[in-house]
Order: C-alpha cells, then structure tokens, then sequence
C-alpha cells in the first residue's frame, strides 16, 4: 500500500525577491507501507525543504502531498492533524527541548494530539523503553543531559506520537561514533517494534547502505534517482558528478576489482563485505 | 511570518545621502531637526517641508518606502492633530458645540503641528534608510569619542560593541526562531489559534529553547572573542575607517543653506 505519494512537489521560497530558485522542483515518488527510504543529496539540493512539505510544515508552491491516498492539504485548517501521522525528527533536535523533566518533553507531543491520562503515561513510559531511556532519567531536567542523552530524549518525543510514517533530518549529525551507532540501534527498535515507515536524510552512506530499502538522490531541487540500494550506489560515476559518493567498502572492492581479485561488485555493507572476502579464500583454498 | 521584520531599515542605493559619512549624517540631521522646530510661521515651515522633500528625492530611496513609515504614526498622528484642534480659543469660531469651540487659530496649530512631526519623521527616516546599522555603531562611537577626556572610553566602545553584537545577531535569532517553531509545530504544538492566554501559553515552547540557545551562543561568541586577545577598544584599529570627504563638505554646506533660508523667513515674516 502506498502511504505517503508526492506529485510534481515544486517549492520556491520568497516569491518576490528576485533571486527566484526553486529549492524543489517537480518531484514525484511514492512510499509503501514499511518502507525504509534513505534520502541523500549534497548540501543544498533540497532534502530539508522536500521533507517539510510531507508532515505540512511547507505548502507547495506548486503539486500536492498525498498521505494514503488524501491531499493534506485538502482541508488546510485540519493541516494540524498530519503532524501526528508523520513525524519529523529535525536536525540537532536536541535544541528543541523545553520542559522542566524529560517526562513532561515527551510527554508534549502526545498530549497536543489530546492524549491525556493513563493513556500518555503508557505511551511515554512504553517509548522509553523501546529507545532505552532508564526510569531514573524521567524526572532529571533535560538540560542536565549529556549531548546524546538529549538528542535521545528528543527523538522519543516525536515517537511518543506514534506516527505511521517518521522521517529523520541527519539524525547523527555532531555525534560521536558510539553516539551515531545508539541513535541508528534506536530507529531500528523503533520500526520492529512499530513497523512504522521510516524515512532518514543522511550524509552518510555507510549508514543508507546498512539500514535503507530503497534511496532516493536529490541533486539541485530535482529528484535524479529514486532506487533499491544495489541500483543507486552501482552508479559511483554518477554520484560523484553530484558531490556524493558510494560507501567506503565499495570503492576498496571496486579497486580490488580493477587490480584483478575476483570478488563481487554489489557489496555495500561492512558485513557483506566480510563475507564476500570469506568466499574468496575458501575458492583460494580449494584451488 | 517571521519574514515580514526587515532587518534595519536600509535601502540600498549609490546617492550622494549614501555615500556621505554617516557621523556627518547623524549631526546634520539633529540641526536639521532643531531648525525644523525652531520654523514659528507657516512660510519657514513650507520653506522646511520643500527642504526635506529635496533631500527624500536625492537619497534615491522609493518615496513608497518612507510613506509606509508614515503609515506607523498614523494614530500619533491624528491624536496630536485633534488635541490641537481644541486647544486654542483664539481666532474666529468656525464650530461650536456645549463648551467646546474649533477657531481658525484651533486648525492652524494642528495643521501645523502634524506637518512639523511628519517633516521630523522623514527627516530621521532618511538617515535609517542611507545608512547600515553598523555604519550608525561605528558613527556613534566615533561622535561618542570625546567622552573618554572624562574617564568613559572604555564605556563607549563596550556599548558599541554591544549594539554591533546584538545588530549581528538578530538575522541568526530569527532564524533559529523559525527552526524552533518548526520542530514545536512538527510536536503538534499550536501556535497559530486560540486567545490570548492560550498563544502567550504556546510561547514558552519556543522561547525557552530560544533563550538557552542565545545563552550558549554567547559563552561561544566570548569564548572566541578571548580566543582572539579581545580585550576591549584599547589600541584596537579599524579595517573600514570613517574619513571626511569633499561630499560631506557639500552636504554640510546645501544644509546650512537650509538653516540660514528657515531663520531668514522666520525673521523677515
């Protein structure tokens, strides 16, 4: 099932200033159910602007967002309700904290849908458990936190709302390696125990490589690749023209490749890269 | 929404207004301000309203811009003009009604009183409309200048520094204002409906994270600013430096032609 459908998305910001750019110029894709999309483009191609428009935070200038099969817009005063269907975890979202405990910061989100009583206890205290927050965190001040402690408590925030459909805007950014690790074990959590669908912006394509299903590539407001992992990153030239890359394990093979080892060409992940090199020197043995 | 607060008022443009050195600008429009007051009749106060519209023209600033600053003291405006109107009980009665009586000498004052705030308005508004916020930093430290003979120098560029910091930084608050609205909005949070106690309400969400970010980022800005031997104005050099050209010496001179043309017809009338 198709859940979130975006057709001929244009946005141009600030109409009248003459610098007219379109920040996303008539893209079009859709999302099953599930999914898990990985979002990558360099600096400035759009990805932040495309991701507003699906949780309403943006109206298009120009095509439409539908969300299972309705435009969002449909009624605009009702645009509110879309926010808890699709969620959108920011860049550095940690900045976004306000509460007096980390309790009542999750518990934000939920009770502005008109969630209230043993209802908001469940979902906050079943969230914390899902993204390892530990009880004794719940009445500390947010501000008291740790960088990733924060980030964390932030993030469950907007899962606390339960929507069908979360996207991350560069959820590891600024984070130390353990840091990046935490928050993707975190989303992973998250969909097995919600089978949400989950969309990630990320400059990271170690990271798309191991978690996405399919990748979508924005290159200067234009949508230039929307494909299964295997069919983005087999396109390194193409990539590169565009200021991205494949990830690191791909180009070390892509070299071995070129200086005459027999070893596969489709390996994106540090784990698939191991065990394509076990092969390798099982045929070596045998041989 | 947030879009709407220009920053400053500065219009970009090469006039003459322009290119003059903005502590030149700021005394020049104190005197034309003091001598726009000092017009007692009606023909030095036209001679002034003729003066100042010269000057609007040659800033090369779109005569639209300035009304729209018009348009702000509107209500000051009107209320000014109607206290007037009642104030004086000399002159002929045009109209009478219980005990309050409008005269001609009534009309007069709130003519004339409304034409002197709007001449003084536009006045002003040329010098916010030709010069940066930063040129009108530099400038007022620059005429504030004297003031270290008695002991203040150090005050004088501190409160400088300050104003130039907080000129800096309100484009970056707005901004992050915009993200934080964002991220509350994506929450659900509602900012947008209700009365009023229910949007001040929906404000703390927003400037809570607004006022811990301008916190932190102004340990950082100190931080850096120490980094990089800060340690105050003593001995600190400029890389723009004002200096007096032969534009300043002509706008001093059309301006003191000005001045002697209001007292000529405040005398001779």
């Amino acid at each position: 099932m198709t859940i979130l459908e975006v057709k001929g998305l244009t946005h141009t910001y600030s109409e009248s200033s003459a610098a007219v750019t379109d920040a996303v110029n008539d893209v079009s894709f859709g999302i099953e159910k599930g999914e898990i999309i990985g979002i990558i483009g360099h600096t400035g191609s759009g990805k932040s602007t495309l991701v507003q428009h699906l949780n309403g935070l943006l109206k298009p200038t120009a095509g439409t967002v539908l969300f299972k099969d309705e435009d969002i817009w449909k009624n605009p005063k009702e645009i509110r309700k879309i926010r808890s269907k699709v969620g959108l975890v920011f860049q550095y979202p940690e900045y976004q904290l306000f509460e007096e405990t980390v309790y009542a910061d999750i518990a934000f989100g939920p009770k502005n849908m008109g969630v209230s009583g043993d209802e908001l206890d469940g979902r906050v205290r079943e969230i914390c458990n899902i993204i390892g927050i530990k009880d004794e965190y719940l009445e500390k001040s947010p501000f008291d936190l740790s960088g990733g402690e924060k980030r964390r408590v932030a993030i469950a925030g907007v899962m606390a709302m339960k929507p069908e459909v979360i996207v991350f805007d560069e959820p590891t950014a600024g984070l130390d390696p353990r840091g990046r690790e935490d928050v993707m074990n975190i989303i992973k959590n998250y969909r097995e125990a919600s089978d949400a669908t989950v969309i990630i912006i990320s400059h990271s394509m170690e990271d798309m490589a191991a978690l996405a299903d399919k990748i979508l590539v924005m290159n200067k407001g234009k949508l230039e690749l929307f494909d299964t992992v295997e069919n983005v990153f087999s396109q390194g030239e193409r990539l590169r023209a565009m200021g991205l890359n494949v990830p690191i394990v791909t180009r070390i093979f892509a070299e071995l490749i070129r200086r005459g080892i027999n070893l596969p060409e489709n390996v994106f992940t540090v784990e698939a890269a191991v065990e394509a090199l076990k092969k390798l020197k099982e045929e070596d043995g045998n041989a | 929404m947030l879009n709407d607060i220009t920053f400053g008022q500065y219009y970009e443009s090469r006039s003459p207004i322009h290119r003059t050195d903005p502590r030149v600008k700021i005394v020049l429009t104190f005197i034309l301000i003091v001598f726009i007051f000092l017009s007692n009749n009606i023909y030095a106060l036209i001679f002034s309203a003729l003066s100042v519209l010269a000057v609007l023209l040659v800033s090369r600033v779109p005569l639209k811009m300035y009304l729209k600053n018009m348009k702000a003291i509107l209500p000051i405006l009107i209320f000014t003009a109607v206290i007037n109107l009642f104030y004086s009980s000399k002159g002929t009665v045009l109209l009478s009604f219980w005990k309050i009586s409008i005269t001609t000498a009534g009309v007069y004052r709130a003519v004339f009183t409304s034409l002197r705030i709007i001449l003084l308005i536009l006045i002003s508004s040329v010098l916010t409309y030709t010069t940066t916020p930063n040129d009108l930093t530099d400038a007022i430290e620059s005429l504030c200048s004297p003031l270290k003979y008695i002991g203040l120098k150090s005050a004088v560029h501190t409160l400088a520094m300050m104003m130039t910091i907080a000129l800096r930084f309100i484009p970056t608050l707005i901004e992050e204002a915009e993200k934080i609205m964002n991220a509350q909005k994506a929450r659900g949070a509602d900012i947008e409906s209700g009365n009023l106690i229910e949007r001040v309400k929906a404000l703390v969400p927003i400037l809570i994270p607004l006022l811990m970010s301008s916190v932190r980022r102004a340990y950082e800005l100190a931080e850096a600013m120490e980094c990089r031997c800060y340690n105050g104005g003593e001995g600190k050099t400029r890389m723009k430096r004002m200096k007096l050209s032969v534009i300043d010496l002509r706008m001093s001179i059309y301006s003191a032609i000005l001045c002697a043309g209001i007292i000529l017809l405040n005398v001779l009338i």
